[in-house]
């Protein structure tokens, strides 16, 4: 079958999408605008102002009933990029596929470069040099790496898919995997243990999406799950071991006391479970408004959530994710391109593997790896680069018809 | 159709596989989150509750230190403070350059006040005040009160603090509180419970809180502490309070408790402004009840200045200071007591029964012993002199002989059985016991014989003896009650002082007699050293004494020939100390005295009349008289068994 005879249109929507172009030849790029899914968008930047509601919670002084001076900025800050994230998301939603993918390896030359400067001119912050300063603006290079890594390895295999509707053959895939791994380990040289996972796992995902044989898929979860015990002994920090060792002590239920990251979790379960069934409500969790847990503007955001709107708010805030993830996917087996298609569920990986992982550590269940959560903990340049993300799922929604060439790498 | 084996065909199934993979996960998010807040919420719930109920210290007012008729000297006032809370400041220096338009604050205290609140911030502890100025004078405080309401993160309120209303008057008795310093939580941590040590840290670090330094602030620091109670208060995870709880009536703090001194405060600025600027001390006791009416040590500091820390400035004018204020004269100043000490002399030669009141010995003015002479004060001598005339005239030669005939073992011991020797503690700190030289001692701290020329010097108060103006007062007093048993006490209504044993060796009434007869000559008879002295003034009762001059250096023989020995001649601090102890009435003795002029040279010139005006004022004002706490200790019947109930733990 050759490549035209796509999914999409035998499902009978050719003629859906030829009515579609000719609405968007019609009115220009305002048609185009009015096509986004609005839905969607909705529930991406509500989603962002339960963030900024909750870091006002954050912020609020319950003794003087008023946000407290020092705390303030969050919630305002977090609007702010909420704001600018928005329009980022809508303008790259408009962009083309084929301009995405024409950008993917001058953004991934880009980010592979300022990852390099970090390691050399990084402004150091909580430990590691992370921060690159830009005149006012401080970027996190790591941050916009998740994306144009997953740009490039689906450009890539958009580029080197073969023809004749086989599987691309196993140096396709290795290639894939050295686009992935270059910039993993810059980061996880940083160290920034947690970026690196990310871009790991949602390269990982893609270069599976791409047809990689079972086999392989397999060993590789054989081959992690045996060298665990390596990893831990010879690859993470002292820091990084200890919060392990608290994770696994306090699933098994033995004592935390004198492991290091105790404190935060012992304190983030509480707050969880004080909030009960319905919550203690908005501004009155006394977990969350005492300052009990640590960095809750940032990665512990769910804890206040959790505590202020009980099981039923924490449930609806998974599920709200959930159902883009789910949205997402859809999308991507949707697209008539491989670029759209891998693009889109790197994207959701990058977004979702953040969501699991950081729900996951604050529910004590993985160990705390500085992962935020996505559109509502504190952050600029990692909201940014979600909404980027979204901006990307939502133009391979919009583009999802349009045809790619697969003119090889150059 | 795609091919079941196309590439996008597999891209479905392996999304289908994640969406599976994605739904476990979902799953287990959700299991976790009922988990925790569904099934162990009563858990979490519970223990978020005891987190946040913290019980905060509440320091105790401390207890008060009143004079015998309940005048008070130590007493909790409140004064205006000013503090700022460092997390409401938005600009702390511009805030206390405001603060300073208003009040004295000096640049230095800025500095130190800004660099507490930059260290506060970083310890996260913002929400407690720091003090800006502890004190304010009531203007400060009513013009910087008004302004204060504008001012954003600026408290000014009233305090509790540690005053002395008398200030200088009882500096070397009651001593000064002072913020407890690492060396104090030592002292009192000594003996205690770890657990209890962690209350007492905490109970310590209170702005409020002070701790006895000095004297008997010190002394009777448990008697006066009380006990620190606990307020419930809601408090977030860096100890900020959040709102207040119900009290528990239990957990109120309990005040430290009052204390009473047996001293006249009237009488004691009487005796203080008698030394007209002289460095002395005097002590004035109650014959019948062993009550310490004063005690003068002047000159002296003002102890409020070390409530709330004294400059570094300050404390060295006060340490480098010639007049030595700082110095407790009364107590811890040793002195050689002179003539002062003839009637112990006298009373070991008749207890040993060595002399009788007819024993005579003749005096030329000096006298050969050991290869040297030995003088008297009186150059021509004076004549046949007898115990009377021994003790009216001061004849050193007479007492020469007596020393030489009672020994110096025997003179020791009769010392001993007057007070000598012994550190009176009286509730108070920096006290000494001076020295009783006897052969043992020379043997074990100079590691010599003793010589016979010793027990000359010995037998008029020179040479190594060492006594205290306190111990010269019991000397006298128990003279003065022929022989009486005797307890001498500082504090009316306080803590016992188990330190301090009663004067309860016999000494024979007959003997004492003996003594006052001697020392109504000295004061009553022409030809005493003192007979200018006798009259108290108050047109018949008389004070009976005796004068004594301590040497402070050798007279070198050139200046005995020269006669040049006084006055303007030589320096001040190389004069003789001027003595004298005394009792009156002289036929009903109630109140007895030592006077030690420093530098003053002659006991009967300078000493003397102090001593005569203090007794006058002690007899005109009838300062022996029922103190207040003797009827509240006999009605309220407070807890007096000594047993300190201001333990904090």
């Amino acid at each position: 079958m050759s490549r035209e005879g796509f999914t999409g249109f035998t499902r009978g929507e050719a003629r859906v999408s030829a009515a579609r172009g000719v609405y968007f030849d019609r009115f220009g790029p305002f048609g185009k605008i009015a096509r986004l899914p609005w839905s969607i968008i909705l529930l991406i930047v509500g989603t962002g102002l339960v963030g900024t509601a909750m870091l006002f919670s954050v912020g609020w002084d319950p003794v003087t009933a008023a946000p407290s001076p020092d705390e303030a900025n969050l919630w305002r800050d977090h609007i702010t990029r909420l704001a600018v994230g928005f329009v980022l998301m809508i303008g790259l939603a408009l962009l083309p596929l084929s301009a995405w993918s024409r950008l993917a390896f001058p953004a991934y030359a880009a980010v592979i470069i300022l990852l390099v400067l970090v390691d050399f001119f990084g402004v150091m912050g909580g430990g590691a040099a992370r921060w690159l300063k830009l005149g006012p603006i401080q970027i996190q290079p790591s941050e916009p790496a998740k994306l144009a890594v997953t740009m490039a390895v689906a450009s890539f295999y958009q580029r080197m898919m073969p023809t004749n509707g086989q599987s691309p053959p196993l140096y396709v895939h290795g290639g894939a995997l050295l686009l992935v791994l270059i910039p993993a380990a810059l980061v996880f040289k940083q160290p920034n243990l947690s970026t690196a996972l990310a871009l790991t796992a949602s390269g990982a995902m893609i270069i599976f999406f791409a047809g990689i044989s079972m086999r392989y898929v397999l060993a590789a979860i054989a081959i992690g799950l045996l060298s665990v015990p390596a990893i831990y002994t010879f690859v993470l920090e002292p820091y990084q071991r200890e919060r392990v060792d608290t994770l696994i002590a306090g699933i098994t239920g033995e004592s935390t006391n004198g492991l290091g990251e105790s404190y935060q979790i012992e304190q983030a379960k509480i707050a969880i479970g004080a909030g009960g069934f319905s919550g203690r409500g908005y501004l009155q969790g006394i977990q969350s408004q005492q300052e009990y847990v640590p960095e809750q503007h940032t990665d512990f955001i769910l804890t206040i959530i959790a505590e202020e709107f009980g099981f039923i708010g924490a449930l609806a805030l998974l599920s709200v994710f959930a159902f883009l993830f789910a949205w997402s996917f859809m999308v991507a087996s949707k697209n008539r391109s491989w670029f759209g298609r891998l693009a889109t569920v790197g994207a959701t990986s990058t977004i979702a593997f953040f969501a699991i992982f950081n729900s996951g550590m604050v529910l004590g269940l993985l160990p705390v790896l500085g992962m935020p959560l996505p559109l509502i903990s504190y952050g600029g340049t990692a909201l940014i680069t979600v909404m980027a993300c979204f901006g990307l799922i939502l133009s391979a929604h919009l583009h999802r018809d349009e045809k790619l060439s697969t003119r090889g790498l150059f | 159709m795609a091919r079941r084996n196309s590439p996008e065909a597999d891209f479905d199934r392996r999304l289908l596989l994640a969406a599976g993979a994605g739904t476990a996960v979902f799953a287990t998010l959700v299991g976790r989150l009922s988990q925790l807040q569904l099934i162990e919420s009563d858990r979490y719930t519970k223990l978020a509750a005891e987190n946040h109920v913290r019980l905060v210290l509440a320091p105790p007012e401390r207890g008060q230190i009143l004079d015998r008729f309940a005048r008070p000297l130590a007493s909790q006032r409140q004064a205006g403070r000013v503090s700022v809370i460092p997390e409401r400041l938005k600009d702390p220096e511009a805030t206390l350059r405001q603060i300073a338009e208003h009040i004295d604050l000096p640049e230095t205290r800025m500095k130190r006040v800004l660099e507490e609140i930059a260290a506060s911030r970083i310890r996260r502890s913002g929400f407690v005040p720091v003090t800006v100025v502890q004190e304010l004078s009531y203007e400060e405080f009513a013009r910087l009160r008004v302004r204060a309401v504008e001012m954003e993160g600026v408290d000014v309120q009233m305090a509790s603090t540690r005053s002395y209303p008398r200030g200088r008057d009882f500096a070397h008795i009651l001593g000064y509180v002072a913020r407890a310093s690492a060396d104090d939580l030592t002292r009192l941590a000594e003996g205690r419970a770890p657990e209890d040590l962690e209350t007492f840290e905490e109970l310590f670090r209170h702005p409020d809180m002070r701790v006895g330094r000095q004297g008997m602030e010190r002394y009777a620091e448990d008697w006066l502490r009380g006990r620190p109670g606990r307020r419930r208060v809601v408090t977030n995870a860096h100890g900020r309070p959040m709102e207040e709880l119900e009290q528990d009536p239990a957990n109120a703090a309990v005040a430290g408790k009052d204390l009473y001194i047996t001293i006249d405060s009237e009488l004691q600025r009487v005796a203080i402004d008698r030394f007209e600027g002289e460095s002395g001390a005097a002590v004035v006791l109650d014959i019948a009840s062993g009550d310490v009416l004063a005690m003068v040590s002047t000159p002296a500091f003002d102890p409020n200045a070390f409530v709330n820390g004294i400059s570094g400035k300050d404390y060295a004018e006060l340490r480098d200071n010639t007049m030595s204020p700082l110095y407790p004269r009364a107590h811890g100043g040793v002195y050689p007591p002179g003539s002062t000490f003839k009637m112990v002399v006298a009373t070991a030669a008749l207890e040993a029964g060595v002399i009788d009141t007819k024993t005579r010995f003749t005096c030329h003015g000096r006298m050969w012993f050991g290869g040297r002479n030995w003088h008297c004060h009186k150059k021509g001598g004076h004549g046949s002199v007898d115990l009377h005339n021994g003790i009216k005239l001061s004849c050193d030669v007479y007492f020469y002989q007596v020393a030489r005939l009672a020994g110096v073992d025997k003179i020791a011991e009769v010392a001993r059985k007057f007070g000598f020797g012994e550190d009176w503690v009286l509730g108070m700190t920096g006290g000494r016991g001076g020295l009783v030289p006897d052969r043992a001692w020379k043997r074990k701290a100079r590691n010599e014989e003793w010589f016979e020329g010793e027990t000359l010097n010995f037998g008029i108060g020179q040479g190594q003896l060492g006594v205290t103006p306190v111990q010269l007062a019991l000397m006298t007093a128990r003279i003065a009650a022929e022989g009486k048993h005797f307890k001498p006490r500082l504090i009316g209504l306080g803590p016992e002082v188990p330190e301090d044993g009663d004067l309860d060796m016999p000494l024979d009434a007959e003997i004492m007699k003996l003594m006052k007869s001697g020392m109504f000559g000295v004061t009553s008879e022409p030809g005493g050293t003192a007979y200018r002295s006798g009259d108290l003034g108050l047109g018949g009762p008389r004070l009976a004494g005796k004068t004594g001059t301590a040497q402070v250096r050798n007279i070198s023989a050139a200046e005995r020939v020269s006669g040049v020995r006084t006055g303007d001649a030589i320096a001040r601090e190389l004069r003789d100390h001027a003595l004298f102890v005394a009792y009156a009435p002289t036929d009903n003795p109630r109140y007895a005295i030592s006077v030690v002029v420093e530098h003053g040279e002659g006991g009967s010139r300078t000493a003397a009349p102090v001593a005569r005006d203090i007794l006058a004022a002690a007899i005109k004002m009838d300062s022996g008289r029922t103190p207040a706490y003797s009827k509240r200790a006999a009605t309220k019947a407070p807890a007096t068994d000594g047993k300190p109930e201001g333990d904090p733990v």
